[in-house]
C-alpha cells in the first residue's frame, strides 16, 4: 500500500529546472534509494517532502493525507542532513532530545529513549558532549540519532555517508540496514554512491533529469536496465557502450555476429556491455587482429590488446583496445589477473551473448521480442 | 617575523611612547584635574604631585555649587541619569525592532528588505540635521520635542542601523539546515528562532548592543536640537555646565571623568566585539 | 501518539498557508516604519529648501524653486563654508590615514603589549567627540592648560589654540586626529593581521630589501581596507559639527564654519530655515555621493571578510 506519494512534483529555481513532473510512490516500511548524479535534485527532493521549500506544482501525499505545503513540523517526520546540521550550543543528548522535546514528552521517558538510541548507535558514552567535541562518525550517529528518536512515520537520509571517511562509510553501509530495521520506519536514502544504493536499498529510484528515469530493485535495475543513462549510471567500472546493427535476427558489433533471443527491428542501435560480462584468455595461437568465433557458450572471441590491468578492491579491472582502436574495460578476480603474464599484450576477449543490453540511438532500452 | 635590529627596536618603542602619551595623557590628565582643587589646576607649572580632593564630585552629586555671585542649582546627575535613560532604552528598542527585521532580511531575501536595510544604512551617513531640522517642527506639532519618547525614538537613527547589520550577518552565517532540522523536529518558526538563531547569533548581539550603547551615549546633535535642559545626556549637559559654571575647572574635569567613565568602561569590557562592530562587521576582529 | 494530532492538521496541507508569505514583512514592519520617519522629515527638508522661509518673517513665507541654491551658489560666504569642509576633511583624513596606518604597523605582530596598547588606543574613540573638546578646552585654556604651558617651553609663550584664527583649524583637526585615528588604526591593523602570511614569508626568504616588501606586497594588499576605511572617515568629516561646535561655535569669526555649523547658526541664530536647508541638502548630496562609494567598497569587504570565516 503506497505509504508517500509524489504527483507530477515540479521545482524550479530562477530559470533552474530541478525537477520537472516526477512522480514517486512508496510503501510503508520500505527502503528507498533516491540514486543520481551530482546536481540531479536528490536533496530538493528531500526539501520537498520535508516541507523546506514547497513544490511549484503537484501533489504530496503522507498516509493519504495531502502535505504538500504543511509546515515541517507538522509532518511527524525525521531528517538527517548531509552537512550533520547538528545545534552547535546543544550536547549531543539534547541535539537527540530535540524531537522528543517538541512532541511535548516527559524528561524521564527522554532520557530514557535518548540513552536507548545512543546505545543502538554506539554513541551511548559521548552524550554528555557539544557537537564540535565530537568525531565526524559521532557527529553522523548524533544526526541520525535525532532524525530517528521520535520514532518518525517517514525517515529522510540525504547523503549521510557523504562526509565521513571510508572506513566509517564502509561500516555503517553494513550497520544501517540494522538501525532501520529495528525502527521499522518507511526510509528514503539519497546518495550518489552506487553501492550504497546496492547496498541499503529495498527499491532504488534513479533520479536524472528533473524525473525518475526507473524504480525498481537494485539488482534489476543493474541487469535490466530501462535506458542507456541508467546503465551508465549503475556499475563500477562503468558499462561498456559500443555501436551495434541489426539485420536477420543478430546483431553485429566490434565485427562479431551475436545471434539475437528474441525479435528486434532492423537498423542502428547501441550496446551495453558490463565489464563482467567480457572474459580474457590468454591467445597464443592466433596473434593476429583477426576476430576469433569460439562460440561456445554463447561467447564470442574478440582478439584485443590487452593495455592496462587495475586492481580495484577484490577484483581487477582491465583495459582493452580492440584492433580497430575502440577501448573496452572488463573485469577479472584478482587471481586471474596476476595469472595474466606481464607484458603479453595479445589476448582474447570472450563476449556473454546473453548478456548484451540494446538500446536505440536516443538511448532507449529495446527488448528483444519472443520469435 | 621581521628580522629586528637594537636601533629599529629603539626607534620603534620611541615611537610607540609618543603615540602612547599623546592618545592617552589627555585621559589621564583630565582624570587628575577631577581630583584638583581650582587653586592647584591654577597652579604654574602644572604638577603631577597635590592632595586629592573628593570635593568636584560632591558638588556635582549634591547638584550645588557655591560661587562669588551665590549657589548654582547643577543639573549634571540629571543629565548623567537622562544619559542612561536614553541610551539604554534605545538600544533596547533597537534590539526588540531590529532583531526580528534582521533575521527577516537575512533569511527571507526579499526586495523591501534589502530596501529598508539600504535606506537605514545610506541615512546612517547622511547629515543628521537635515533630518533633525523638520523633525524639529514635527515633534513640536506632535508634542514630542523635548521627551524621552521622542528622543529614544530619534535615537534609532543611530542604534538600528548598527544593530541591523551587524546581526544580519551574524544571521547569515548559521547555517539554515541548523533552523530547518530544528523545525522538522516539530518546532514552529518562532521557536526556532527563538531557541537556534538567537543563541548561535548571540555574538553578534553583544557585539551589536554594546556599541550602539556606546554611539547613543555619546550622541550630541540630536539632544542638543530636540530637548532642553531636564531631557538632555551628558554630552549636552557638560557643554552647558561649563557654560554655566565658568571657572569651576576641577567640576568640569569631574563630569568630564563621570561622562566618559560609562563608555570607557564598556569597551574595556567588551573589546574584542569592537573591532567587528566597527566596521558594521567588514572587518573581522 | 503526537502522530494522530499531526494527521489531523494535514487537512490544510492542499492549500499555501498564508503565514509563510506575510511573515517576512510582518518581522521588517517595525524597521520599514523608522525608515518612513526618516524619509518623512527628508522630504520636508528639500521641500523648505526650495521655499523663502524665514522664522522670523512668517509672512514672506512662499514657494521660490532653487532661488535659495542660487544665492547660496553666488554667495563667498557659502564658498568659504566649502572651503573650510573640504580642508577640515582632507587634513582630518590625511593626518589619521598615515598615523593609523604607522602605528597599524607598529603594533603588527601579535605579542602581549601590542595588543594591550592596541585596546588602550581605541579609548579615545569611545569618548563623545563633543566630551573631548571639552577636555582640549581645559588643555589649551591659556590660564593654566597644560598644553598651553608645554608649547610655551618651547617658546609659544601667546599660543591661542582654537581662540586665533591662524591655529583654529590646526587645534580642531588635532582633535579630530585624536577622537577618529584610533578608528583608522583598529581597521588596517586587523587588515594587516588578516592579509595571508605566503607572499611575505617568501620575500623573507628571498632577502628582499623591507622598503620593497612594504611598497609592493602590504600596501597593494591593504588598500582595500584603507579605502573603506578613508571613505568612512570623509563621511564623518566633512559634517563635522560635534567637536567644533563645542569648541568654537564655528569662529572665531567665521573661521570653522562647516557645513552643518554653518546650517545650525542660519537656522537658529538667524532662524532662516530655508537657507539652512538648502546648506543641508547640497551637503546631503556630497555625502550621498561618497557614502554610495563606500557602501560599495564595505559590502565588498564583507563579502571577503565573511567568505574567510
Amino acid at each position: 500500500m503506497t505509504y508517500l506519494s509524489l504527483t507530477a512534483v515540479s521545482k524550479r529555481f530562477k530559470d533552474d529546472v530541478v525537477l520537472d513532473k516526477a512522480s514517486l510512490a512508496i510503501d510503508r516500511g520500505e527502503t528507498v534509494v533516491v540514486f543520481g548524479p551530482s546536481g540531479c535534485g536528490k536533496t530538493v527532493l528531500l526539501r520537498l517532502i520535508a516541507g523546506i521549500n514547497e513544490p511549484d506544482e503537484g501533489r504530496i501525499h503522507i498516509a493519504g493525507n495531502e502535505v504538500t505545503f504543511l509546515e515541517p513540523e507538522q509532518r511527524n517526520i525525521g531528517m538527517a542532513f548531509q552537512n550533520f546540521a547538528l545545534y552547535p550550543h546543544m550536547t549531543a543528548f539534547d541535539n537527540i532530545a530535540s524531537p522528543l522535546k517538541a512532541r511535548g514528552m516527559k524528561g524521564t521517558e527522554i532520557a530514557r529513549r535518548v540513552e536507548e538510541v545512543g546505545e543502538l548507535l554506539k554513541i551511548g558514552h559521548v552524550l554528555h558532549h557539544l557537537p564540535k567535541a565530537l568525531s565526524n562518525g559521532q557527529k553522523q550517529r548524533t544526526s541520525l540519532g535525532r532524525a530517528l528518536a521520535a520514532n518518525p512515520r517517514l525517515l529522510l537520509l540525504d547523503d549521510p555517508l557523504r562526509n565521513v571517511d571510508a572506513k566509517l562509510r564502509y561500516e555503517m553501509r553494513i550497520e544501517l540496514p540494522r538501525v532501520l530495521k529495528a525502527f521499522q520506519t518507511t526510509v528514503i536514502y539519497v546518495t550518489q554512491d552506487y553501492k550504497e544504493a546496492m547496498a541499503l536499498g529495498d527499491r532504488v529510484a534513479v533520479l536524472m533529469g528533473g524525473g525518475f528515469k526507473q524504480i525498481d530493485h537494485p539488482s534489476e535495475i543493474y541487469k535490466d536496465p530501462d535506458s542507456l543513462d541508467v546503465a551508465r549510471l549503475f556499475g563500477d567500472p562503468t558499462v561498456n557502450v559500443v555501436d551495434g546493427r541489426i539485420a536477420d535476427g543478430a546483431v553485429e558489433l566490434l565485427g562479431l555476429r551475436f545471434p539475437l533471443p528474441g525479435h528486434l527491428d532492423p537498423g542502428p542501435c547501441r550496446v551495453a556491455l558490463r565489464p563482467e560480462s567480457i572474459e580474457v584468455t590468454l591467445d597464443e595461437t592466433a596473434a593476429g587482429s583477426m576476430p576469433v568465433d569460439v562460440g561456445d557458450e554463447g561467447r564470442h572471441g574478440l582478439a584485443v590488446e590487452l593495455d592496462a590491468v587495475t586492481p580495484l578492491n577484490v577484483r581487477a579491472v582491465m583495459l582493452l583496445k580492440t584492433a580497430d582502436g575502440k577501448e573496452l574495460l572488463a573485469t577479472c578476480s584478482e587471481d586471474e589477473a596476476t595469472r595474466l603474464p606481464r607484458g603479453h599484450k595479445n589476448v582474447t576477449a570472450h563476449i556473454r551473448a546473453a548478456d548484451l543490453l540494446f538500446f536505440d540511438q536516443a538511448g532507449a532500452r529495446l527488448r528483444p521480442r519472443p520469435n | 617575523m621581521q628580522r629586528q635590529t637594537s636601533l629599529g627596536r629603539v626607534v620603534r618603542v620611541g615611537l610607540l611612547t609618543m603615540v602612547g602619551l599623546f592618545f592617552l595623557f589627555p585621559i589621564f590628565w583630565v582624570f587628575l584635574m577631577s581630583f584638583q582643587t581650582n587653586q592647584e589646576i591654577l597652579r604654574i607649572p602644572p604638577s603631577l604631585f597635590f592632595e586629592p580632593t573628593l570635593h568636584n564630585y560632591q558638588v556635582l552629586f549634591s547638584g550645588r555649587l557655591e560661587t562669588q555671585t551665590g549657589t548654582l542649582e547643577v543639573r549634571f546627575m540629571q543629565n548623567l541619569m537622562n544619559s542612561v535613560i536614553l541610551a539604554t532604552s534605545s538600544v533596547a528598542l533597537s534590539l526588540v525592532l531590529g532583531i526580528p527585521a534582521a533575521y527577516a532580511f537575512a533569511r527571507f531575501k526579499f526586495r523591501l528588505g534589502e530596501d529598508i536595510a539600504f535606506t537605514l544604512l545610506s541615512f546612517r551617513f547622511a547629515p543628521p540635521l537635515l533630518v533633525l531640522l523638520p523633525l524639529a517642527i514635527y515633534f513640536q506639532q506632535l508634542g514630542l520635542i523635548n521627551t524621552y519618547t521622542g528622543l529614544i525614538w530619534v535615537y534609532q537613527l543611530i542604534t538600528l542601523p548598527l544593530i541591523l547589520w551587524i546581526v544580519r550577518g551574524y544571521f547569515e552565517d548559521i547555517s539554515e539546515d541548523i533552523e530547518h532540522a530544528y523545525r522538522i523536529d516539530g518546532n514552529g518558526w518562532f521557536k526556532t528562532f527563538w531557541k537556534i538563531a538567537i543563541p548561535l547569533a548571540k555574538p553578534g548581539i553583544a557585539a551589536a548592543t554594546l556599541l550602539s550603547f556606546i554611539f547613543a551615549w555619546n550622541n550630541f546633535v540630536f539632544a542638543l536640537i530636540l530637548a532642553s535642559a531636564d531631557k538632555q545626556p551628558v554630552t549636552v549637559g557638560a557643554l552647558a555646565f561649563v557654560t554655566a559654571s565658568g571657572i569651576q575647572y576641577g567640576q568640569i574635569a569631574a563630569s568630564i571623568v563621570l561622562s566618559v567613565t560609562p563608555t570607557l568602561a564598556l569597551a574595556l569590557y567588551a573589546q574584542r566585539y569592537l573591532v567587528e562592530g566597527l566596521s558594521l562587521g567588514a572587518v573581522k576582529g | 501518539m503526537a502522530t494522530e494530532a499531526m494527521t489531523g492538521a494535514a487537512t490544510n496541507g492542499a492549500k499555501r498557508p498564508l503565514m509563510r508569505k506575510v511573515l517576512p514583512y510582518l518581522l521588517s514592519l517595525p524597521a520599514l516604519l523608522v525608515c518612513i520617519g526618516i524619509l518623512i522629515p527628508f522630504g520636508t527638508a528639500a521641500w523648505y529648501s526650495m521655499q523663502r522661509y524665514n522664522l522670523a518673517f512668517p509672512m514672506t513665507r512662499g514657494f521660490i524653486w532653487f532661488d535659495n541654491y542660487i544665492m547660496l551658489f553666488q554667495d563667498p560666504s557659502f564658498w568659504h563654508t566649502v572651503r573650510v569642509s573640504l580642508l577640515y576633511t582632507f587634513f582630518t583624513v590625511g593626518v589619521q590615514l598615515l598615523l593609523g596606518l604607522g602605528i597599524a604597523l607598529l603594533l603588527q605582530r601579535r605579542t602581549l603589549f601590542n595588543n594591550i596598547m592596541s585596546i588602550l588606543l581605541l579609548l579615545p574613540l569611545m569618548i563623545a567627540p563633543a566630551i573631548a573638546s571639552l577636555m582640549w578646552r581645559l588643555m589649551t585654556n591659556p590660564n593654566f592648560g597644560v598644553l598651553s604651558y608645554i608649547v610655551g617651553l618651547f617658546g609659544f609663550t601667546d599660543f591661542r589654540w582654537a581662540s586665533a584664527p591662524s591655529t583654529a583649524l590646526f587645534t580642531v583637526v588635532m582633535i579630530d586626529t585624536w577622537v577618529y585615528t584610533p578608528f583608522m588604526m583598529v581597521l588596517l591593523l586587523a587588515g594587516l593581521r588578516a592579509l595571508p602570511r605566503q607572499p611575505f614569508e617568501a620575500a623573507e626568504l628571498d632577502g628582499v630589501p623591507q622598503s620593497f616588501v612594504f611598497f609592493r606586497i602590504t600596501l597593494p594588499m591593504l588598500t582595500p581596507y584603507i579605502i573603506t576605511a578613508a571613505l568612512f572617515r570623509m563621511l564623518e568629516s566633512i559634517q563635522q559639527f560635534d567637536i567644533i561646535y563645542a569648541m568654537t561655535q564655528g569662529g572665531p569669526g567665521n573661521t570653522l564654519m562647516v557645513f552643518q555649523v554653518t546650517a545650525y547658526l542660519e537656522r537658529y541664530q538667524y532662524t532662516n530655515v530655508g537657507r539652512s536647508a538648502a546648506i543641508l541638502m547640497v551637503l546631503w548630496v556630497i555625502t550621498f555621493i561618497l557614502s554610495n562609494i563606500f557602501i560599495k567598497q564595505w559590502l565588498r569587504l564583507r563579502e571577503k571578510a565573511r567568505g574567510v570565516a
